[in-house]
Formats: C-alpha cells, structure tokens, sequence
C-alpha cells in the first residue's frame, strides 16, 4: 500500500522549494511550505492558507473552512 | 421398593407447564431420579432414541422451523446457544480506509462493513478456510503488524465508490440516484479479491459476494468518496454477534388447548377470536353428540361448537382466560418437551445446516469433556 510520509508544515524547513535539490520532492505552487490547504464550507473547494492569511475563502469568501482529512491509510476494527 | 411404570396418561399429565390467567405451574421437569418413588427415571440412550423426534414445519435456505420433541430443556437450549455463539462464519474483521470523504465517520463506516452477511462456496468456508490467528507482539517488532495473512484464513475485499453529477439527468430533476452518480453506496459495490488458492474454492456461484446486494452503506454527494480496503476473518458469534450465522435461533414450547366442557353457539365464535386466526375451528354438533347424555351438547344439535384445530399456531395470549364465560371449561398450557425452533439465517449457512452443525458442535463439545474426565482418572 503506497502513501506518502506525513511532513509537519513548517515555515523553516522547505522555504526553498522552487529549487528542488537531490532527493528533494518537487511541490507546485500549491503546496510551499507554510501553506496549508483547507476546504470551503460553502462551496468545497480547496483553499490555500499563508500562516496569519484572513480565514476565509478565496472563491466565495464564506468563513468556515474545514481542515483537509489526512492522505494516510487508517486501519479500523470492524466492530 | 417394588418398581412401578406411571400409566401414558401419567406421563403426558407430567409434560404439561399449566397456564393460569396469572400464574404458571409445574415449570419444572420432573422425569429424573429420586422424585417418584419406585419410578425408574435413570438416563437411558435407548429410551432417547425410542422417543426422540424432529419434525420440519418449513425449511428453505434462510427459515427453517422444527420440532424437538422429547429432549429436555437444557439439551434444547444448548442447540440454541451454540447456533447463535458457536457456528463460525466469515465477516469482515478490519478495514483500511484509504480516504471516506463521505458524512459517515470511519468509525461507524468500519462498524457497518463488519455487519454485512456474505456468501460464499460451502466447501471453501467449511475446508479451505481456516482460523486466522492474531500475532501476538511480543517482540513489539513493527513488522510484524502484517504477518500471518495468508489465503487460507484472509479473504480480501475492496470497495471504491466516487460521486460524480449526472451529465443526463432530466433538468428539474430532485431524486439524487438520478442527479448523480453513485449517491447510494451499497453491499454491491464491495469487490471480492481473491488470492493465492482462493479463486479455487470461491469463484463464479461460489464467490465471495454479499448475501443482500442492495444493503444501503452510505450515501454520498458530488464530490465524496470512499476508498477502502476490508479484510475477512473466520470468527464466532462469543466474539461479536456479527459473526453470528442466525438472526435469530430461537424455541417456544407447544402450546396445549383443552377445551372441558363444550363451548357452544355464539359462545364459540368468541371463543374463536380469542385466538389468532386458524388455532380454533367451528364445527357443528352432530345428532350422535346431542343424543348422548351428559355430554353437554343435548338439544344443541346443528349447533356450533369449538373445537382445537392447530395449537402450535396460538401465541398464548391467555385472551380467553379474561372471560368469564370460558374460564373454568379451558385449560391452557405448554408441553415441557417440545420445542419449535425458529431459526433464521443471515445467509452464509442454509439455516437447517447451521443446527446439523449446532448438533456436531455440542458432540464435539462432550468428546472433549470425556476426555478430560478419563485424563482426571477416574
Ligand atoms: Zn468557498
């Protein structure tokens, strides 16, 4: 089963990603470092974040956004 | 003490639990040494094999219904504890949710996987499927979180549904099965995935399929979806009910009418209603009832009267005990020895092999008690 290894976003540690050094993942503009995507609860799109940016939706401008769910795999008991 | 054997009369008086408008008598059996004296009651296999019955009332693939007649309560109840905790059957046991954007949480949508009933071949459940075996961690090693699958006792299943909008639907359309795609996730939409030696034993009529395709699981809108992964396990219903092969296994026992002195005329019909449909017949009194004397019916001939036509049908609701034109010339009651089982299956067993197996099952049982006894040596 492939995922990919959860990073903690910080500000300091991929602020030079448009390089992309050995071994380096490449991130589009979407995911540089500092900047957190989260979901619209008006019109569900995906909403890119700058740390201390205004919470608020770039499409329609709602206030309520929802934190993205996570890309790993959970394992759960059927029971 | 010289030996005596109780008259037939005797004996069926004995079987019979008495049912009063508010009390119950005689719950107890009786039919064991040292109650009677000079009475042989000591077990004997030869008797039960005389007297023993089973009858089948109806019996297709997931209701059968039978008499046990002439076994004692405890045996009768054995067979449905063991159908109910101890007939294994395969569900699914963990679920790897690789993304459920849907407004079920993972948790209950883990739960509601771990409920379906699936069917599969006979001889592949029975022979090929053994138990799974959880690895017990002792070494704390992270590897060994994935050991001990193998084909023999892990049946992989998958289920990916997306939501998308339905290009074709009719505008003004409201109804969401036809707005989108996939906006019902049902039991269907899970994927067998056989491994190793399983397409052997679990392929075309004998897949792995759910027994109800249509179970609803979630519902989901533009946008949503669930991507999982399920893995099944062997286990029995002591563990959690889901692996339960019976949604119910239940027994009553059989209801008696003795109807004492003739209920006649407009007198029998409420009679009648006082029972569900089919337990009380009307028939008339003929000429040779109303000319015997002292037996109720004199001058009543062409009359109608209340006779007991199916008793095993009558819920005991003791409505007739409430009147008191009926109250001394019924008597109500419940033979002690036999049961009506009603069992239902979920689907993974044909429901009257999951008492076959409940039968093996408790002999299983006592071969091990006997070797346990004859180890203590005694
Ligand atoms: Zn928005």
């Amino acid at each position: 089963m492939s995922r990919e290894q959860y990073q903690i976003p910080t500000g300091t540690q991929q602020s030079f990603t448009t390089g992309g050094g050995s071994g380096g993942r490449e991130y589009g503009v979407e995911s540089r470092a500092g900047i957190m995507h989260y979901i619209c609860g008006d019109c569900a799109v995906r909403v890119p974040l700058e740390k201390d940016a205004p919470i608020r939706c770039q499409k329609c401008g709602a206030r309520v956004l929802y934190k993205e769910r996570t890309k790993r795999m959970v394992q759960f008991e059927a029971r | 003490m010289p030996r005596r054997e109780p008259s037939e009369e005797e004996v069926e008086r004995r079987k019979i639990v008495g049912i009063n408008a508010e009390t119950i008598t005689d719950v107890s059996s009786t039919d064991y040494p040292g109650v009677y004296p000079g009475e042989d009651h000591s077990w004997d296999l030869d008797k039960i094999r005389r007297t023993l019955q089973i009858e089948f009332h109806h019996n297709e693939p997931l209701l059968a219904s039978f008499s046990l007649i002439g076994a004692d309560a405890s045996i009768a109840n054995a067979f449905r504890r063991i159908m109910i905790a101890d007939v294994p059957t395969l569900a699914i046991e963990t679920v790897y949710i690789d993304n459920n954007t849907s407004v079920i949480q993972d948790e209950v949508l883990a739960h509601r996987l771990g409920l379906i009933p699936f069917r599969g071949g006979r001889e592949g459940l029975d022979k090929f499927m053994k138990w799974y075996k959880k690895p017990d961690n002792g070494g704390g090693g992270d590897d060994d979180a994935n050991t001990g699958y193998f084909d023999y006792n892990t049946v992989a299943l998958r289920l990916s549904v997306e939501c998308t909008h339905n290009e074709a639907a009719a505008p003004g359309e409201t109804d969401p099965t036809k707005l989108y795609h996939h906006a019902h996730v049902y039991a269907k939409d899970i994927v067998f995935e056989p491994i190793g030696r399983q397409d052997q034993y679990f392929s075309g009529e004998d897949a792995i399929a759910p027994v109800h395709p249509d179970i609803l699981i979630a519902k989901l809108r533009p946008g949503q979806e669930i991507h999982c992964t399920m893995h099944m396990h062997k286990g029995v219903g002591s563990d959690h009910a889901k692996f339960s092969p019976v949604a119910t296994a239940s027994y009553r026992l059989m209801p008696t009418i003795d109807i004492l002195r003739p209920i006649i005329g407009a007198d029998a019909e409420k009679f009648a209603k006082c029972f569900p449909p089919g337990v009380i017949g009307l028939e008339k009194v003929t000429r040779k009832e109303a000319a015997r004397q002292g037996s109720g019916y004199e001058g009543h001939e062409g009359e109608l009267k209340a006779v007991v036509r199916d008793p095993m049908r009558d819920t005991v609701s003791r409505e007739c005990l409430r009147h008191d034109e009926f109250k001394d010339k019924v008597k109500l009651g419940r033979r002690r020895d036999h049961f009506i089982y009603q069992v239902e299956s979920t689907g993974q067993w044909d429901s009257d092999a999951i008492f076959l197996e409940a039968v093996a099952h408790l002999k299983e049982k006592a071969r091990r008690l006997e070797k346990q006894l004859l180890e203590m040596g005694c």
